[in-house]
């Protein structure tokens, strides 16, 4: 069995904040056979042909309409216009980079993605591994309706949302009333309407990730906590120690996904508010709802297309700014 | 993309009546209405409607963007009316309905007399081609509370109520009046006297004849909406209303909204012909407490829907003959005593089924003799490329003095700066 | 070691072994089931009720008698069942080809080395940071010129393959396939399709499984695509059906609940099928081949 359990030394950083306890993670190797993570002995040739069907389907469906996207983005473009369309060069870029829409409608989208990403993975995390326990009764029941959130469609959730923060009569303010707290209004607010795209959000998918953790977490070896059991380490121990270090891949991958999707987001401002400017002071203007505005309300779609290619380059951006992080935290070098 | 255009449109000769034939036709909700369309199969078995209905901005949008360059598009497409500053920028996208004849010889050209002039503009190219033929009118009159005019010592008789305000400044003192009667603590709790003050503005606008852009020709028309005194008439008249505190923070068609109206939250609204249903299905325990008055500055509208053949479009000559007979007077008086929505043709204003029409919801308002008064007074607006754009600035403009984020003078500042960007100008 | 802050619960919680989960865990659970299952519960009031009723205070929290008329109305604007069965085959199709290529090529990511290989995941993860909004166009043009407009292969052709399910394949292979296996049955003879077929699908088969299921359901809500390439009402998929029960101007809440309610059912019973089938095979699949 390969070396799954990598630790380090207790650094003098986060981790020794705790009281010295008397169980710690068996230092291992951290030597990894030969080429890491590529098998010597395994001819790679037959990578090009396993990777083939996917390169192939997605430069045709996926690529070449991205591509062109990208080309407009240089004109001043009309799709239904007559003759040629306008070359402008960068001034598309240019204008963008100075319009504070554009800059309303990101700080907006980091907000909103910061709301529901980090909250919804420790709620999922905690999820999975109440799920994980082999003494949970009804186990299918409560595993069958992690995923009733992400099976109804956006736009009806969104109506009902919608419903639920009525700022006077909805439910939720009704409940804040009980406790004597005023009415919050979860439309013309800045604040309050991002809290509700991100609780539409985190409800429609802690469940779904909570699902991605238990597959994971289901996939470890009972060996491992048998014997960090057998060096004394308590439930909590545990679960810091060796479900953690284990999940690393899925946690990197539920950020990254979550990162892109949560950058993305697009459905819930657009029902919530109605329109496609996200709130009288744009207040819930996303970066994928100005990139519609454009093209179908202001008839930009050059612009919209620049506005395309700037998402890309952002959520680049914070991805691997994501994934710096995630690494440096998880301490290991694994690729 | 290009192409698409270049569709010669000579004129097209009807079809042979036995030919089988199916119709895709594009809509959103029920434009096309379901006792028609048993109708039209009676008459015609050999006609399959297929009808396929989507949210108003795929289908408008994006749907009917791709139809144009892709060449796919149906049969019959329903453009709504604050989409038609768009489409009628390009026209090249839909059949020239003066160049197609239906069964019994006619073409727009004969047709048109029989429709409201303002209606059938907003059909009409900025070529003059015609891409589109009215359906209903939404009409715009002003819905009231009768029980709750009266607590406020406001007459209720619906001849009294609309003498109480003839123009806008007299509706608006109507409403601080009524404002006067609700206490302190309603008035927190968000109680007013209209709805959503912000509806004033549309309905001012359209009582005028420009709106954003004056038509020099040109496929996008010459704007004009910063200078032009209709638009700022509007505009102020609405900051007038909203500071007078008249309106609620309500929008309409929200949940909120809903509920307000069986609470009495508000005791006005300016409502279209087709909002009465609307208003039925939500509060049906106010029956008999509401009545309809004339609208101050006289007249106004909202909604609408325009049929058009789309360039692309493979059975044209049965399409137009569905499209001649769905929007034949005739046909629009079934619709209208079926499911209420008002005709486009003003010959049927001066039929009985409308004259004496009333609705004992609405306190047995003559409603037909209401709506026609006020539909006949609008006059035809030329809307442009851009106009759902810069609707949209205004109305987050006024939503920002609405919810105290903005001055009106900062508001209206940032709604031109706004739309510099949006227009390129 | 990571540092993520977890919100410090009894220690019973985290246990997945040895301790009897205690009541705060199961507390939890009830607590995310009700805010799981209440919205569409409210979906269901609604809809039952008619839309006068959720004009009330305090809204009536327990469903009328009117569900059945919705479910007529439905059926008789469109051909609900043959929905059904679009939906089914389109999911299927894409779910099946999407977990058979995301696996080959995940495997490959994960375990075999080539030239270019660190390029090309994170292409692979570069392509996904592209908004859909951006090629819907083109991508309609495209599937327009290849005379797929209005037909079930629109919609199940551009999805046969996902950059995610590679990404998650690539993820799970990496994590869950020990080198030592795969070496071993190479030294014994085994090409790499042998070691991929015996060696690496085992292993991964609820995840795999997990990944059909997301497939599944990501086509079963897809709304924007189908809503633009079909247009006859008998291909069309479940949302796009539901949706014709919309009036004019303004919003039935009871008759789009209904309609929401009724394209998400299906899905519903289908799971409490599957989720046995999922508690089962995951509880063995821990057993390393």
């Amino acid at each position: 069995m390969s070396a799954v359990v990598e630790s380090k030394p207790s650094k003098g950083g986060g981790v020794s904040k705790r009281p010295l306890t008397p169980w710690k993670a068996p230092k291992q190797s951290t030597v990894k056979p030969r080429k890491v993570n590529g098998i010597g002995s395994l001819n790679g040739n037959w990578a090009y042909l396993f990777t083939a069907p996917f390169f192939v389907m997605f430069l045709i469906f996926g690529l070449a309409p991205i591509i062109y996207s990208t080309y407009i983005a240089f004109f001043n473009w009309d799709p239904l216009a007559m003759g040629d369309q306008q070359f402008n060069g960068l001034e598309n870029f240019q204008n963008l980079l100075t319009d504070s829409r554009f800059w309303i409608a990101l700080g907006n989208t980091l907000d909103i993605w910061a709301m529901s990403t980090f909250p919804q993975m420790v709620i999922s995390i905690g999820l999975a591994a109440i799920l994980r326990s082999k003494f949970l009764k009804g186990a299918t029941f409560w595993r069958t309706i992690l995923l009733v959130p992400n099976i109804t469609s956006v736009i009806a959730i969104a109506i009902v949302f919608g419903q639920l923060f009525g700022r006077d009569f909805g439910m939720v303010n009704m409940v804040l009333g009980w406790f004597g707290i005023p009415h919050v209004d979860f439309i013309e607010g800045t604040t309050s309407s991002h809290i509700a795209i991100a609780t539409m959000i985190t409800w429609r998918w802690a469940g779904y990730n909570a699902l991605i953790f238990l597959a994971s977490m289901l996939a470890i070896p009972d060996e491992l906590y048998e014997s960090a059991q057998l060096d004394g380490a308590s439930a909590w121990q545990q679960f810091i120690y060796v479900t953690l270090p284990q999940l690393k891949n899925t946690i990197t991958f539920v950020l990254i996904v979550g990162t892109i999707g949560g950058l993305q987001v697009f459905a819930e401002p657009l029902t919530l508010g109605g329109s496609m400017d996200g709130g009288s002071s744009r207040q819930f203007s996303t970066l994928t709802l100005f990139l519609y505005e454009q093209a179908f309300v202001n008839n930009k779609w050059g612009y919209a297309a620049a506005v395309g290619i700037l998402i890309t380059v952002i959520v680049l951006i914070v991805s691997l700014i994501n994934f710096f992080i995630t690494r440096r935290l998880a301490g290991e070098d694994t690729k | 993309m290009v192409g698409v255009g270049a569709l010669a449109l000579g004129v097209v000769q009807p079809a042979r009546a036995a030919d089988p034939v199916t119709l895709t036709i594009w809509t959103f909700g029920d434009v096309i209405e379901p006792i028609m369309v048993k109708d039209y199969k009676a008459l015609h078995p050999e006609v399959t409607l297929q009808i396929k209905k989507s949210d108003l901005d795929p289908l408008n949008g994006t749907n009917m963007v791709t139809a144009c360059t892709a060449g796919n598009g149906p049969d019959i497409a329903a453009v709504e009316v604050s989409y038609s500053g768009y489409w009628r920028s390009y026209p090249r996208c839909f059949t020239d309905l003066r160049t197609i004849k239906n069964s019994a010889g006619k073409s727009a050209k004969d047709i048109q007399g029989d429709y409201l002039p303002w209606r059938w503009a907003q059909g009409v190219g900025y070529d003059d081609s015609v891409i589109g033929i009215p359906t209903d009118v939404g009409g715009l009159e002003v819905a009231y509370r009768t029980d709750l005019f009266k607590k406020a010592g406001l007459p209720t008789d619906r001849a009294k109520v609309s003498a109480l305000w003839p123009t806008w400044d007299k509706f608006i003192a109507t409403g601080q009046k009524y404002m006067k009667s609700v206490s302190k603590a309603d008035q927190k709790a968000g109680v007013g006297f209209m709805d959503s003050a912000g509806t004033i503005y549309s309905a001012v606008l359209n009582q005028g004849t420009t709106k954003y852009y004056q038509n020099d020709g040109t496929d996008s028309g010459k704007l004009v909406y910063a200078t032009n005194p209709q638009v700022k008439k509007a505009w102020d008249t609405t900051i007038k209303a909203l500071n007078a505190g008249i309106g609620t923070r309500i929008s309409q068609f929200t949940a909120d909204w809903n509920v307000g109206m069986t609470k009495g939250t508000f005791a006005a609204i300016l409502a279209p012909a087709w909002m009465m249903d609307y208003i039925k299905s939500q509060a049906p325990d106010t029956a008999g407490k509401w009545d309809i008055a004339s609208m101050p500055g006289g007249g106004g509208n909202q909604g609408g829907t325009q049929l058009t053949i789309p360039a692309s479009a493979k059975n044209k000559a049965a399409a137009w003959d569905f499209i001649t007979w769905y929007l034949a007077p005739e046909q629009q008086l079934k619709v209208f005593k079926t499911y209420g929505l008002f005709p486009s043709t003003p010959a049927l204003y001066k039929d009985p089924a409308l004259t004496e029409y009333k609705d004992p919801f609405f306190n047995n308002a003559p409603v037909g003799q209401i709506y026609s008064s006020g539909i006949l007074k609008l006059k035809p607006i030329f809307e442009g490329k851009l106009n759902r754009a810069i609707d949209q600035a205004f109305g987050a403009g006024l939503g920002r003095v609405a919810s105290k984020k903005q001055t009106a003078d900062k508001a209206w500042q940032q709604v031109l700066t706004d739309l510099k960007k949006v227009t390129g100008q | 070691m990571t540092v993520l802050k977890l919100p410090t619960l009894g220690a019973a919680k985290r246990s997945p072994k040895h301790q009897r989960l205690n009541k705060i865990a199961y507390l939890l659970l009830a607590l995310m089931a009700f805010l799981s299952v209440f919205p569409f519960y409210w979906m269901f009031v609604v809809a039952s009720n008619g839309s006068d009723e959720i004009s009330k205070i305090p809204p009536t929290l327990i469903p009328g008698p009117r569900f059945l008329k919705v479910v007529a109305d439905v059926y008789s604007v469109v051909p609900f069942n043959q929905a059904l069965i679009n939906t089914a085959i389109v999911g299927i199709v894409v779910a099946v080809s999407q977990v058979l290529f995301s696996a080959l090529a995940g495997f490959a990511f994960a375990k075999l080395s080539f030239r270019g290989r660190k390029f090309m995941i994170l292409f692979v993860i570069g392509t996904m940071m592209l908004p859909s909004q951006l090629g819907i166009i083109p991508l309609f043009m495209l599937i327009s010129k290849a005379g797929w407009f209005d037909t079930l292969t629109a919609l199940i052709v551009p999805a046969l393959v996902t950059a995610f399910g590679v990404f998650w394949m690539r993820q799970i292979i990496d994590a869950q396939v020990p080198n030592e296996l795969l070496e071993a049955a190479s030294i014994d003879g085994a090409s790499v399709p042998r070691v991929y077929w015996s060696v690496v699908l085992p292993i991964i088969r609820q995840s795999a499984f997990v990944l059909g299921l997301f497939s599944f359901l990501a086509t079963w809500n897809d709304f924007l695509w189908p809503g633009l390439v079909l247009s006859s009402p008998q291909n069309f998929t479940a949302q796009i059906a539901v949706s014709q029960l919309k009036a004019s101007y303004v919003l039935d809440y009871a008759l789009n609940m209904g309609g929401a309610f009724m394209a998400t059912a299906p899905l519903l019973l289908l799971f409490i099928f599957v989720g046995r089938k999922l508690v089962t095979g995951v509880m063995d699949g821990a057993v390393k081949g």
